[in-house]
């Protein structure tokens, strides 16, 4: 019994968790908001982190609550925020064996951290190409962005994994968009792109990820979609009727929260998620969307702060004008640049 | 402007475009922080990767791609990535 409750408790996504299970392959799609992250912790407990989330924060927790004691390999799919902030603590805390990348580097300051957390912890660069990480019993194929992708552009260079253990097979492609996806569609053959038990969907469901040719070939029968409150219009109607119609199940971590695939020797999974997995997103209400883009452009904040207009008035300093000592958002109502007037 | 109020503008400081996402720009701020702001907002022609120098003098908020530093950050970010990659080992791994 008490083997059983373990048992029980490791499944449900609860806070013991990333110990392995004897013969029990653990893929965790992160609920890291708008971002992505994805979890993989083979049965004799090698654990791979594919993309990080945009938070070191909220990595840092989800490290945390899932009981992680060691990385083998971080993995950026490409070199964006949302996608390589999280891998930060993730190297720092765990000093990972290899830093698996597309070998296109980001003009970020949040890139050059991570670079720099990954020479600190002696992690090796592990530049993507075709081949295989045995991550314990579960065989990780790395897909490296096809020949003719603009190195300028992080999306097309994103670099995909597909994991298979037994008959059961997930296939994540970071941000790739359809010149990416039609590259591999030539590179691999049908057999190896599809089917595909569970998915990520490509680029938060995006209106420039998936495609019809491409669910075509990748015929998922689960997608789990790495998406949080965002003014972009993530996931998309367009993306969210393209799963439907191909017949896949659809997970979202903003409505589900994380979702935990586990795998049984031979294949069988099981899903399961933090908020249920009883989605029917087209119907659901939309994510919360974050408050409206400012008419301007934010500035670095100042070292003076004023908890609000009296205060701003009381000083002899209204109307603030932006990149003014002192100026912020939350006192400039209507957002022209001028608070306090 | 008085040079009071000259000495209070922050000044020259830099923004880096991560993601264009439509009519929207996920820019990383100086404190490392990411915002989305309006794609319209930053210089025309604008594109991920670009870093933008940002002008405030007394209110007045000057943008523009500066090319010399989005070069110099590419660059410097290139070097350390190779010397990480530099001893990838080949074929497949066992961990």
């Amino acid at each position: 019994m008490r083997r059983l409750l373990l048992l029980a408790a490791l499944l449900s996504g609860g806070a013991l968790a990333q110990t392995a299970l004897p013969g029990v392959l653990t893929i965790r799609f992160l609920d890291v908001g708008q971002g992505d992250a994805v979890l993989i912790t083979a049965p004799e407990g090698q654990s791979l982190l594919y993309d990080g989330g945009r938070s070191e924060k909220r990595m840092t927790e989800l490290l945390t609550q899932y009981g992680v004691r060691s990385l083998a390999v971080v993995a950026a799919s490409h070199g964006d925020a949302d996608h390589v902030t999280g891998l930060i603590p993730a190297v720092q805390r765990f000093k990972p064996k290899f830093f698996l990348n597309n070998g296109i580097a980001a003009t970020t300051q949040t890139f050059g951290k991570l670079t720099t957390a990954v020479k600190t912890a002696g992690t090796q660069g592990l530049l993507a190409s075709d081949r295989v990480i045995n991550l314990g019993s579960v065989k990780v194929t790395v897909l490296p962005p096809p020949p003719g992708m603009p190195r300028g552009d992080q999306n097309l260079n994103s670099v995909g994994l597909l994991v298979e253990y037994g008959a059961f097979r997930a296939l994540m492609t970071g941000d790739s968009e359809t010149a990416e996806t039609q590259g591999w569609l030539k590179t691999y053959p049908a057999s190896k792109l599809g089917p595909i038990d569970v998915y990520k969907s490509i680029h938060h469901g995006a209106k420039n990820g998936d495609s019809p040719a491409w669910l075509r070939a990748v015929r998922p029968s689960n997608v789990v979609i790495g998406v949080g409150p965002n003014n972009y219009g993530h996931p998309t109607s367009e993306a969210l009727a393209l799963y439907k119609s191909v017949g896949a199940a659809i997970y979202r971590t903003d409505l589900n929260g994380t979702v935990t695939v586990t795998v049984q020797p031979g294949g069988k999974y099981n899903l399961s998620a933090v908020k249920g997995t009883g989605t029917t997103p087209q119907t659901r209400p939309a994510a919360p969307v974050p408050r409206a883009p400012t008419r301007v452009p934010a500035l670095p904040p100042s070292s003076v702060t004023y908890p609000n207009c009296a205060a701003v008035r009381a000083a002899g300093k209204a109307p603030l004008l932006i990149g003014q000592p002192g100026y912020s958002r939350k006192l400039d109502r209507d957002g022209d640049g001028r608070a306090c007037e | 402007m008085s040079p009071e109020q000259r000495n209070e503008d922050p000044g020259i400081s830099y923004v880096t475009v991560d993601g264009i996402e439509g009519k929207m720009a996920r820019v990383e701020l100086p404190d490392g922080t990411t915002e989305d702001w309006r794609l319209a907002s930053l210089p025309t022609g604008v594109k991920e990767g670009d870093v933008v120098r940002l002008d405030v003098q007394g209110g007045d908020v000057d943008l523009e791609v500066d090319h010399e530093e989005t070069d110099r950050r590419h660059a410097l970010g290139q070097r350390t990535l190779d010397r990480l990659n530099a001893q990838t080992p080949a074929g497949d791994l066992d961990l």
